[in-house]
């Protein structure tokens, strides 16, 4: 027999099941039927806490967003000149997603089928690197400490590297650099990053 | 409630108002008072934080129309 679990630990099982399979293969690729018989539960019981496959998925969202990244630390130490502050942000977010890879996954699947909510959530984590880049690339370049550079443009490149670095980490298959831990393929897209800049 | 600079920080996320707060605190003598107003949800656990490890008083946290306002006083 198994336990009756509470309703609390019912809707948890329900997520934890549709996170990972979701993860796995997208909104689309996910069926009721196949989340129910996971969990080991009746349809019925799993309209009774979400009404539909858009509330599910969307709860796990919920979920992945009370994991949110804190940034205060990087920032209120005390010498948090640019970089610095960058190279702390970074290792947050990279261990964030790290111990959660389904994240990355998701996001993944959403670029290609998502609506426009998931989409917009996804960004949304991203969106703390780009504002961060952006304005502070723009207030060295006013106190001329950079050369003229396209501060927005600055900030999407490095978004789209530390997401292929995620991305080769997070995707076993696909790890081109195994033997090269994690941070310090940031440390050296860091580097680089901070050439491209030019900072005097 | 009076305060002595404001900072308007909507739009931008976390931790930019933070660190434009940050700047804007140190330009503020001992006891004077910060308004800040963001749009980011997690700037009201950042900003808690934010207070702890800084030492600053966080005055106020309300919610009015989709923005967050903050008073903080430096320590």
């Amino acid at each position: 027999m198994t336990k009756r679990l509470s309703a609390e630990e019912r809707r948890a099982s329900i997520i934890k099941v549709s996170k990972r399979l979701f993860a796995q293969n997208g909104f689309h690729g996910v069926s009721i039927d196949e989340i129910v018989k996971e969990v080991g539960v009746s349809p019925a019981i799993l309209y009774r806490h979400f009404e539909s496959k858009d509330e599910l998925y969307e709860a796990v969202l919920q979920e992945f967003s009370a994991t949110r990244e804190s940034y205060v630390e990087a920032v209120v130490a005390d010498d948090n000149g640019f970089e610095q502050v960058l190279r702390s942000m970074t290792t947050v977010f990279v261990s964030s997603i790290m111990n959660h890879p389904d994240m990355l996954k998701m996001e993944m699947h959403s670029q290609l089928e998502g609506s426009e909510a998931s989409q917009e959530f996804f960004l949304n984590r991203w969106k703390s690197f780009t504002d961060y880049i952006e304005f502070n690339l723009n207030e060295l370049q006013s106190q001329k400490k950079i050369k003229p550079i396209n501060a927005k443009a600055a900030a999407l490149i490095y978004q789209g590297i530390i997401r292929e670095v995620l991305l080769q980490k997070c995707m076993q298959s696909t790890d081109r650099f195994q033997g090269t831990p994690v941070s310090v393929l940031v440390d050296e897209v860091i580097n680089l990053f901070m050439k491209i800049i030019e900072v005097n | 409630m009076s305060f002595d600079a404001e900072l308007d920080a909507k739009g931008l996320n976390c931790p930019l108002p933070i660190l434009r707060a940050k700047k804007a605190i140190t330009a503020l003598s001992s006891g004077q008072v910060l308004k800040i107003i963001a749009t980011d949800p997690g700037s009201v656990k950042d900003f808690e934080a934010f207070c702890n490890q800084t030492g600053n008083e966080l005055l106020s946290s309300a919610e009015a129309g989709g923005a967050f306002e903050f008073m903080i006083k430096k320590s």
